[in-house]
């Protein structure tokens, strides 16, 4: 038998590993934000204390409030425009569908590949001179509609948008297709036998038994909303003009471009406390419902 | 069931074959695009090369160092992802087969990781990696990638450890094994499909990784394949069927490992987005 002693040892030493890399490089960060957040500071001269300043500065920043505008744009394009139809793909894929596999199978694709290659995908559709959507509307005669899709201010967000849903709708269909196919067929059968058919039937039973995975899906959505770079990074850094700014690159560029590494700090702040903010919101309201 | 009228099933396909082409198509153009010359794709950038151009791919293969970048990414996903299991399996062990004081703190603790956005954390990273002069080197990626995915590791292996039935370890302390010798041979081996679960999921995570590459890693011979191929393709603008060759060369390994491991993957990378 093992004696207490031995045990709270190899308890310890077990754990000691990986406790030392999370808190010393998942943990420890996220206090040093904070504290780098007080102070003016370019990474490499001496900080110097300003308290709550760059907070001050940041909320009169109008390119921070775009940068907001943007994440509110991108979180609906998740649930107005990736939940709905990864759930309407998820309906039609969980009757026995000729050729379901592979609709599955492919659908998943884009979520399997970084978002790296997404935005790098999505670069050569957009591109102004030989770009697949521009070649596509010349061919089919509708000259007058290319554009310059990533740097026209007009048209830049929503053709980040559309990348976004391309990127992930089919991690949803595939959530919902598992939720979808653990409702009993007895439910399904006395749903049909009081008559509830079709639409109907949609509403008012399937999208009730799979509340929580929806609730899950939504949270998930709007976490993930709150995390996106890579993909307008790469696709247009930002621009035109800050016109698709969000606030992951506003820190970024702040930081590593401008070298304002306390201000930048204190946007990482904000970007957490807004994130666990609007999960804690709406797991409140999926709960109320209950 | 009651039977769909054909109306449906039509609307259903129609869908379904938009929903597949809107997700092909880019790809499929990009690897036709990848095989013509530049003066062939910007004449009819949709007709099939003429002559299957793979000098586009040696070129690019060569031009945007290509070896470089897949031996960096598979080094890193890989030291990563066996730190990651290793010390994510042992943690989890302990905290799912043993009762002690701070049990529930430590497990609480490990989980708050998955709240974490790690843009919040990238400034003090690399802070401390400079101060340790670490600052661009493999170490400086691998560590994050550790940290970063031990909770969701440890999540999913402590679920599964817990499930086991209590006198399992009983059997070989009566053997006087020792509590390691326990966990590696009784506990591991029959926590596999689990493992196998977030051996997936660290090596899908590890080898798309961008953003931490991106701020820590600034030598070209350390770059990771999305940072290389990133950064060849904001240089090389002049060749269109050059960037296509690159990426396409960058595409093909992820999507046959998605094939062949596509029922694992899925269930895994579903797993992780609805538990983290």
């Amino acid at each position: 038998m093992h004696t207490l002693k031995k045990t709270r040892l190899a308890i310890f030493v077990g754990l000691l590993p990986s406790l030392i890399i999370y808190v010393g490089v998942a943990i420890l960060p996220i206090i040093l934000s904070l504290y780098y957040s007080l102070f003016n500071w370019d990474g490499i001269s001496a900080k110097v204390f300003i308290g709550l300043d760059n907070f001050g500065d940041i909320f009169q920043d109008d390119i921070f409030w775009l940068s907001v505008k943007n994440n509110v744009i991108i979180m609906l394009t998740g649930l107005i425009g990736q939940l709905p139809l990864g759930l309407l793909l998820a309906l039609l894929l969980n009757r026995s569908l000729k050729g379901n596999g592979f609709f599955r199978t492919v659908g998943f694709i884009p979520v399997v590949i970084s978002s790296v290659m997404v935005s790098l995908i999505w670069g050569m559709i957009y591109n102004t001179e030989y770009g697949f959507l521009n070649s596509v509307l010349g061919v089919i005669g509708l000259e007058g509609w290319q554009r310059n899709w990533l740097g026209d201010p007009d048209w830049s967000m929503l053709s980040i948008s559309l990348a976004y849903i391309w990127q992930n709708c089919g991690l949803y269909m595939i959530i919902f297709l598992a939720a979808l196919q653990n409702i009993s067929s007895e439910v399904n059968e006395a749903a049909e036998l009081d008559g509830a058919t079709g639409l109907r039937k949609v509403f008012l039973i399937t999208i009730p038994m799979i509340r929580a995975t929806i609730l899950v899906t939504v949270i998930y959505s709007i976490s993930n909303s709150f995390r996106v770079f890579d993909l307008i990074q790469i696709l247009t850094g930002g621009g035109p003009a800050h016109q698709t700014e969000v606030m992951t690159i506003y820190m970024y560029n702040n930081a590593f471009l401008s070298r304002q590494f306390g201000y930048g700090s204190a946007v990482s702040i904000l970007i957490l406390l807004f994130s666990l903010i609007v999960v804690v919101i709406a797991n409140r309201v999926g709960r109320e419902k209950d | 069931m009651t039977k769909k009228s054909p109306l449906y099933y039509i609307f259903a396909y129609l869908f379904l074959g938009v929903f597949a082409l809107f997700n092909i198509i880019p790809i499929f153009y990009m690897i036709v695009g990848s095989f013509k010359t530049e003066q062939e794709y910007a004449a009819s950038p949709f007709a099939l090369p003429e002559v299957l151009q793979f000098s586009n791919y040696s070129k690019a293969w060569e031009v945007a160092n290509m070896d470089v970048y897949f031996f960096n990414s598979l080094l890193i996903t890989f030291i990563s992802l066996i730190v990651t299991v290793m010390l994510g399996a042992l943690a989890a062990f302990f905290l799912s087969r043993f009762e002690f004081k701070l049990r529930g703190a430590l497990y609480g603790l490990f989980l708050l990781g998955m709240l974490i956005p790690i843009h919040a954390t990238l400034i003090p990273i690399f802070m401390i990696m400079k101060n340790l002069s670490l600052l661009d080197t493999y170490l400086s990626l691998i560590l994050p990638y550790t940290a970063f995915h031990l909770s969701l590791t440890i999540f999913i292996l402590e679920g599964f450890m817990r499930s086991f039935p209590r006198d399992l370890e009983e059997s070989g302390v009566m053997d006087g094994a020792g509590i390691y010798r326990i966990f590696w041979s009784i506990i591991l081996p029959i926590t596999r499909p689990a493992i196998a679960t977030v051996v997936i999921l660290n090596f899908i995570y590890n080898w798309n990784e961008y953003l931490f590459a991106l701020v820590l890693i600034s030598s070209e011979s350390l770059k990771t394949l999305p940072l290389g191929i990133a950064n060849f393709v904001g240089i090389e603008t002049a060749s269109l069927t050059l960037q296509m060759a690159a990426l396409t060369i960058a595409l093909v390994p992820i999507i046959i490992f998605y094939l062949l491991l596509q029922k694992q993957l899925v269930n895994g990378m579903v797993a992780g987005a609805v538990k983290g």
